[in-house]
């Protein structure tokens, strides 16, 4: 037989299923961003590429990179800094 | 409960009828052939003119006005009426709902499209709503709040709490009539999009667009010196990796809003063209028998976007706040900004 949750405990309770949603918020939040990031950066570099045309599309190669790496460290960053 | 469940039933699969049924028949009578493709991306775009629906005879559509500049013959106003169905009216003509002048000339299109409209609907909803909750804390003050301020007041202070104070810390509360504008405009707009022959208007991009840019510019202008500090200068970072770290972070000033604009246009259009396939496989197949299964799905997606409609609100206001928090934040901060809790009272408190 459920017996009803004591007083005292409820607060605890929506705190947490408020801080599952706001991490849920946060996390997917931080993959769209590292998605983002990429994209943005390999379209500058094609957009580049082609705007310079350029035989070997070297922009698209470096800001890809750059652009892998800034999502990477963006990542590492923000899911360390609260720990 | 039952009967608002059978009440709410009815209501969300009526845009399944309202809409396809008329857009198939309109698009059958046009070409013959059913093209469900065409027949989503017009559903999701905006148009000059507002079709709600279409019968086998006749077609339901509110004509908006529409507003054309052009450089050198100046401001022409008419009713989209004089352009539906490829008609050339003042040397103007809808391409693929685009306003083009016939002599090739340049046209600054400032109509009020179907999306236009819609946006000026649920600012007067908006209004109408908030003015009436603003007025019962203006009447009872802190007592019990009544009425349709009694639904909001839990919301109002949801994102208070647990959004604005938690995200930005002590300097919360400029922040928040941005941020309760931006979740109620952003919840009621995606209801409004589900409702039968409605706009698509939280799936625009430029819509979401504008709305990242304002985020993007209260982030930068409230921003402090430890802000710009982490950024071309990031502590503990050699001096020498300095000239790659520093557009490594230029780019996260701009990915965030980025993120946040196709974010929200990618859920709600997404939404919107997994509910139109499920529909437009009834047309595709051709067939009464896929008829049920076909709208128990779009109604359960259906009924998912009414949970998606508040969720990306909150997230789309959440993560505002922590792009402003992060903005504001004092140096002493930065451990305890993200998670919150006792941990930045405690520190906001010492500091």
């Amino acid at each position: 037989m459920p017996t009803p949750t004591p007083a005292p405990r409820k607060p605890t309770e929506a705190d947490s299923s408020s801080d599952r949603l706001r991490s849920f918020a946060r996390y997917s939040g931080i993959g769209i961003q590292m998605l983002a990031t990429i994209g943005l950066s390999t379209w500058a570099g094609y957009w580049l590429d082609g705007h310079f045309q350029t035989k070997t599309p070297w922009f698209t190669v470096a800001l890809m990179l750059l652009g892998l790496f800034a999502a990477l460290y963006n990542v590492i960053r923000s899911v360390t800094k609260d720990q | 409960m039952k009967r608002l469940l059978i009440a709410l039933f009815c209501i969300l699969s009526l845009p399944v009828f309202a809409q396809e049924h008329g857009s198939a028949a309109a698009e059958g009578a046009k070409t013959e052939e059913f093209r469900p493709g065409d027949m989503i991306l017009h559903h999701i775009g905006d148009s000059h003119e507002w079709h709600w629906f279409s019968t086998d005879n006749d077609h339901f559509t509110t004509y908006l006005p529409v507003i054309a500049f052009r450089p050198g013959k100046g401001v022409s106003v008419f009713s989209s009426r004089n352009l539906a169905e490829g008609k050339v009216y003042d040397g103007l003509k809808l391409e693929h709902e685009k306003l083009e002048a016939e002599d090739g000339g340049k046209v600054y299109d400032f109509s009020i499209t179907k999306n236009v409209a819609s946006l000026m609907l649920s600012a007067a909803i908006l209004l109408l709503v908030f003015t009436a909750v603003a007025r019962g804390y203006a009447k009872r003050g802190t007592g019990a709040p009544r009425g349709i301020q009694s639904f909001f007041e839990p919301l109002i202070v949801f994102i208070r709490d647990e959004v604005a104070k938690k995200s930005i810390g002590p300097k919360y509360e400029r922040y928040m009539p941005y941020l309760l504008t931006v979740f109620f405009f952003i919840w009621f707009n995606n209801l409004l999009g589900l409702l039968p022959g409605a706009a698509n208007l939280t799936g625009n991009i430029a819509v979401t667009l504008t709305m990242a840019v304002i985020t993007l510019l209260v982030t930068l202008f409230s921003s402090n010196k430890n802000y710009w500090h982490h950024i071309f200068a990031t502590p503990g970072v050699p001096k020498a990796l300095l000239p790659i770290m520093i557009p490594v972070e230029v780019i996260g000033i701009f990915v965030k809003p980025f993120s946040l604009m196709v974010r929200l246009f990618a859920n709600i259009t997404a939404g919107h063209i997994v509910i139109l396939s499920f529909i437009s496989l009834i047309f595709i197949f051709k067939s009464v028998a896929v008829s049920p299964v076909s709208i128990a799905f779009g109604l359960f997606i259906n009924m998912l976007e009414l949970l998606v409609a508040i969720l990306q609100a909150y997230i789309f206001t959440l993560l505002t706040a922590m792009y402003i928090g992060g903005a504001v934040e004092e140096h002493h901060d930065a451990d305890y900004q993200m998670g919150g809790g006792d941990g930045a009272d405690n520190a906001h408190a010492a500091h």
